[in-house]
């Protein structure tokens, strides 16, 4: 009887081959602008292409002490993600949890309520956060970004850890089953350790998707709070871009996702599928 | 009785106050902005002519019944959707399915699928403007040119500039599907495969009656939260053509937000960002009735 018998030759080969596409695909382009960045402005245009040649640390001088230092963008970006990620969590957590286990009324609608402000596109949002903060003054100041950034990151955030609180034991509930202050602190010291990961995969999430932002930036920041996703356009103009700056600008602002992409890959990819698998299981 | 009856208030009180706060935050940021933005949409707010704003009623939706800028964005957005979710769940599905079979090395293609999917959208856009798919020196024409091909416009033709643009999502997202789906497949037991092996089910037969019912459930998520990101794309758009050239690429979304920012004529794009908002909502209705119905 062939139970797993391994596959011929030729089929492993292909096999590689479809995945190595898959993989030169996905990264290529990434690595390019790695390379890229350590360039001259005349080797990028350089046909055909040098892989080999003496690299060149201008372009990340030019980008964090020169004219056009992304420097002050990175730290509007890092404003802007912290705040609007710790009062996501601070939120998020107790209404995910409430949502999770305990009975209430009207719990069914609660949750399409939630998941519904999750569907509404941008740009129906934009608009009315830029005629109210232009009458208040609150374009270009890091509470309007911040407010407007928990629109798309609360409901996301409260979902999430919905589906980590489920995973949570029931027994450890029994716990909860006592006075207020009894319940308040069994959720603070016995379920809110078992869901310590879940709370970390949901906060690097937020932080990237505010890091990542753009939409809302362009319109509602300005020239004090200006996003490292708006500043990318510094080195692009009608007469011309500069390739190797923008390469090394790009590499910068996105250092921070992609470490923290490499490192929590477990991480991301469990996201992805307690958000997709478990959220197929649901109700 | 009164015992368990009053344990049973504490607990919706205890609900009730961990709730509120943040329920209170999603009506403040969301629900009243949309309030707002729909009595937007029925006035004239024109921050170029400010002089001619007022009330309008209903003009600006009865505008869009004779815009035929409006109908094309309708139309690419149909078509951007559609292809780009499609693209993403047959690739990544497909992908999936091959990379299962390789003993090692999964891992470095799990690595590289995470790079796409952290990257900020403007920042692909940007990159597969100039790096990618720029005449002569982007990495497509290189290619190309090794082969003795001719170089493209990618971006400046405007039936290319829809297929770029279209490529540059599918680019992005499909390792999100192809990620969903390689951990739903590794869960499957493999003695159901085993069994089928055993009854000589060939290998087609064994994915379409025993691998696609299985991860049905997943396929039919990946479709909805593709479809909503695909409804809401902006930024990679943005950056690659600015929804050029011409209008070749502008979506609904683009059009809403040229309209009112670029044009300055805010209660039209209300109005068309209304329209935007219902086709979502009626698109993930029937989508979540759809997943109610196939269980």
């Amino acid at each position: 009887m062939r139970t797993a018998a391994p596959p011929p030759l030729p089929r492993v080969i292909a096999l590689y081959a479809i995945a190595g596409i898959g993989l030169a695909v996905w990264a290529f382009p990434v690595f390019w602008g790695l390379l890229t960045s350590f360039k001259t402005e005349r080797d990028v245009l350089a046909y055909p292409p040098v892989f080999v040649f003496t690299p060149t640390l201008a372009n990340y001088r030019e980008v964090i002490f020169g004219a056009s230092s992304i420097v002050p963008n990175l730290v509007s970006s890092l404003v802007v993600s912290t705040l609007a990620t710790a009062l996501t969590m601070l939120f998020a957590v107790p209404a995910a949890y409430a949502m999770a286990r305990l009975r209430f009324p009207a719990k069914r609608g609660t949750g399409f309520y939630v998941l519904a402000t999750q569907m509404l596109p941008p740009v129906g949002l934009i608009i009315p956060y830029y005629l109210v903060l232009q009458k208040i003054g609150g374009l270009d100041t890091y509470s309007g970004l911040t407010v407007i950034y928990l629109t798309f990151s609360l409901p996301f955030a409260i979902w999430l850890m919905v589906s980590y609180f489920e995973d949570v034991p029931l027994e450890m509930e029994e716990a909860a089953l006592l006075d207020r202050a009894g319940r308040l602190r069994a959720l603070w010291h016995v379920i809110l350790p078992q869901v310590k990961g879940g709370i970390a995969v949901t906060t690097i999430f937020v932080f990237l998707n505010a890091w990542n932002e753009f939409m809302f930036a362009v319109v509602l920041g300005g020239n004090r709070v200006r996003p490292v996703t708006v500043a990318m356009f510094n080195f692009i103009s009608v007469e011309q871009t500069q390739w190797a700056r923008l390469a090394a600008g790009a590499m910068l602002a996105m250092a921070p996702v992609i470490l923290i992409g490499l490192f929590a890959q477990r991480h991301i990819v469990k996201g992805l599928t307690v958000g997709a698998v478990k959220g197929g299981g649901r109700r | 009785m009164t015992g368990a009856r009053s344990l049973e208030q504490q607990e919706r009180r205890f609900a009730l106050a961990l709730l509120v706060p943040a329920l209170a935050v999603l009506v403040l940021t969301t629900t009243a902005p949309l309030v707002y933005l729909g009595w937007n949409s029925l006035h004239r707010i024109d921050l170029g002519m400010p002089w001619l704003s007022g009330f309008a009623g209903a003009d600006n939706f009865a505008k869009m019944g004779s815009d035929p800028r409006f109908w094309n964005s309708l139309a690419l957005t149909g078509i951007y959707t559609a292809s780009t979710v499609v693209l993403q769940v047959l690739v990544g599905l497909s992908l999936a399915l091959l990379v299962l079979q390789i003993p090692k090395g999964q891992g470095l293609l799990r690595v590289a699928a995470i790079l796409p999917i952290v990257l900020a959208p403007v920042v692909v856009g940007l990159f597969w403007r100039t790096l990618v798919l720029a005449p002569d020196v982007g990495l497509v024409d290189m290619v190309s040119r090794a082969f003795g091909l001719p170089s493209h416009n990618w971006l400046g033709d405007p039936q290319l500039a829809l297929i770029s643009v279209i490529a540059i999502h599918t680019w992005q997202w499909t390792p999100f599907a192809f990620l969903v789906l390689l951990a739903t497949l590794s869960t499957l037991p493999p003695d159901v495969y085993e069994a089928a092996r055993l009854d000589r089910a060939g290998a087609w037969q064994r994915f379409f009656h025993l691998t696609l019912p299985l991860i049905r459930p997943a396929i039919v998520m990946v479709v909805i939260l593709r479809t909503m990101t695909a409804l809401s794309a902006f930024a990679a758009i943005f950056a690659a053509t600015g929804g050029g050239p011409g209008s070749a690429t502008e979506i609904l979304n683009l059009y809403a937000y040229r309209t009112s920012f670029a044009e300055l004529n805010l209660g039209y794009g209300a109005a068309l960002a209304i329209v935007l908002m219902s086709i979502t909502l009626v698109i993930s209705y029937l989508m979540f009735r759809l997943r109610r119905a196939r269980r």
